[in-house]
């Protein structure tokens, strides 16, 4: 009696999670799936395809009855545009040693910390401030009381040393460090982060064997715990580049751009072309170029990154 | 120098410079905290004085410049995006972890992709298209586009939360009786409530520190604090409007900065470590 009971409740619940899946699924599917789609399809969708078609016509903001359509004129145009060029350089430039010093100062500073220490976890949750400061105030913070010429912090240590320091945001290429330092001291917590959290699950045996045989540390680093975090490592690496592919508020509190054009990266060069000077559809034309390079080197970059990862964990 | 010694000073080293790391990862805060209570006399000089009369003088000043308004705008609008977003992303991430459709993964990594389009790209249209709805400067606007931010970092790690819950009780649920929302309810969501709390505080802290789009779309009405707090840049040759940003600085951080070291290990959490 009792086991009719128990394959009775089987069978029921066969029929709920298997029998009439296809069905109830779908159902399911828009209930709680669908109103997330909804709302990006209108959030999200609907600007970009907005932004994309918009880059085909010349329309500025003011004038909307002049709007024509140009089909790639704004593009061909980019591309002979000196400023929209050195915005791409800026932002390669901004991006790539950003990027290269976040991951490594990040990284080393995950296998720094590996080791238990008296107050670790202290020191986990300090380092975790730079990245949640709202980063309006943090450049604040840098601009008035550190690079400051006169009476910032890093003149007055310079000035210990015998060291005139420069007026570090007014100056080229002084400007571009500026953002720069502040761009990396904000990430680095990021990359520590997610570093120190994929070493935490490293199976110690591994290092105890490469120990074994002899490896010393930085054998065991580069050949055992590095290959072993690559897709962890590919999958940052695309965070970050998207994140300061598209960096706007540091720099636009630090430099506003300048001097000159030296620190205007290609979010503020849209920002300026569409938002200051109202050229819509030229800006957009940027703003689409700017998407579409991110997107085509996020996906080179996990194609060579990842390629062969799943067959040699497989084989090993 | 005998290996034990060695490996001591190694050790030593390795201390000393995680301290190094720390002191520069919080001397801005540190920085901006100390200034907050500093006289205008003390505020610019160089060699920094740590010992000074503290005094309440800049917060005051905040309080007559009517800094509350714009607390008030950041507080609604943070408070009723991320109510948004994790009442739209808990739902689909519980359907993405556990409901098999078709095509469940192109869609996943859509919502993903939305993370990493440049802002500037959303920004634009969505200016243009608020302003002829009428919404540039109001809360609702801001409320609604920070979806954006949100919902794909919802979505993603409550997927993450959900996937760790055994289908076992899914199955013991449906035993009982319970149909889908019911199971989701009463059973799967209250095994993943750490979650929810991780990506409440993930999504709290990116509101609460957008810059571009509260810049482009809060207008007059709607600014808030980190747009407002730029106003203070202009005059900065009298040390008063240092300590006027030093004060309005530190009132925007307290939140996040609480929010974060109190409940830290959800932040963590958030970025692949398990909130032990």
């Amino acid at each position: 009696m009792a086991s009719r009971d128990r394959s009775e409740q089987r069978d029921r619940a066969a029929r709920v999670t298997h029998g009439t899946r296809s069905a109830s699924d779908w159902r399911a599917a828009a209930t709680f799936i669908g109103p997330a789609l909804v709302a990006l399809a209108l959030v999200a969708v609907l600007p970009t395809v907005w932004a994309i078609v918009s880059s085909l016509f010349d329309w500025h903001f003011h004038r909307p009855h002049l709007r024509t359509f140009v089909w790639f004129d704004n593009y061909r145009r980019l591309f002979g545009d000196s400023r929209f060029l050195n915005a791409a350089w800026i932002t390669f430039i901004y991006t790539s040693v950003s990027v290269m010093a976040t991951m490594v100062l990040g990284t080393l500073l995950a296998l720094l910390t590996k080791a238990p220490f008296p107050g670790k976890s202290v020191v986990r949750a300090l380092l975790t401030i730079p990245m949640i400061m709202t980063p309006v105030v943090s450049t604040l913070v840098w601009k008035t009381f550190f690079f400051e010429a006169d009476v910032g912090l890093i003149n007055w240590l310079l000035s210990l040393v015998g060291v005139d320091g420069p007026a570090w945001v007014a100056r080229s290429p002084s400007a571009l460090f500026t953002i720069l330092v502040v761009n990396i001291w904000f990430m680095t917590p990021f990359v520590y982060l997610v570093m120190d959290a994929a070493l935490d699950g490293f199976p110690q045996e591994v290092l105890d064997a490469a120990h074994i045989d002899g490896a010393n540390y930085w054998q065991r680093v580069h050949h055992v715990i590095l290959p072993m975090l690559r897709a962890t490592i590919v999958f940052t690496v695309i965070f970050r580049i998207t994140i300061d592919a598209r960096m706007f508020e540091i720099i636009h509190v630090m430099t506003g751009g300048g001097p000159a054009r030296d620190t205007e990266v290609l979010t503020l060069w849209v920002y300026n072309a569409a938002l200051r000077n109202f050229h819509l559809g030229y800006g957009n034309a940027g703003g689409v170029v700017l998407m579409v390079a991110v997107g085509l080197l996020c996906f080179a970059i996990m194609l060579v990154g990842l390629r062969g990862i799943y067959q040699r964990t497989g084989t090993s | 120098m005998s290996p034990l010694g060695r490996r001591r000073a190694l050790e030593a080293l390795r201390l000393v410079v995680i301290a190094l790391v720390v002191v520069i990862a919080v001397l801005p805060l540190a920085w901006v905290v100390l200034a907050s209570f500093k006289g205008p006399a003390d505020v610019s000089q160089m060699p920094p004085r740590l010992l000074f009369t503290p005094t309440l003088d800049n917060y005051n000043r905040v309080l007559d410049a009517g800094f509350f308004a714009f607390f008030r705008n950041s507080v609604v609008i943070t408070v009723a995006a991320v109510a948004l977003s994790v009442a739209l992303g808990v739902p689909a991430a519980y359907g993405f972890s556990r409901l098999r459709v078709r095509g469940a993964r192109g869609l996943l990594l859509f919502v993903l992709a939305v993370r990493f389009v440049p802002y500037i790209v959303f920004a634009v249209p969505l200016f243009v298209i608020m302003v002829r709805l009428g919404l540039v400067g109001t809360h609702v606007g801001l409320t609604v586009v920070y979806i954006l931010v949100n919902l794909p970092l919802v979505v993603w790690l409550m997927k993450s939360f959900f996937d760790d819950v055994p289908t076992d009780i899914d199955d013991a649920a449906a035993v009982d009786g319970a149909n889908r929302v019911q199971s989701f309810a009463y059973i799967v969501l209250p095994s993943a409530l750490a979650g929810v709390a991780c990506v409440t505080i993930l999504s709290f802290i990116f509101t609460w520190n957008e810059y571009l789009l509260a810049l482009v779309l809060s207008g007059r009405a709607a600014q808030t604090l980190p747009v407002v707090l730029t106003r203070f840049l202009g005059g900065m040759e009298d040390p008063v409007r240092w300590g006027l940003l030093s004060a309005s600085s530190v009132v925007v951080l307290a939140p996040v900065v609480l929010v974060t070291l109190l409940v830290h290990r959800y932040v963590r959490a958030g970025f692949g470590g398990r909130p032990s």
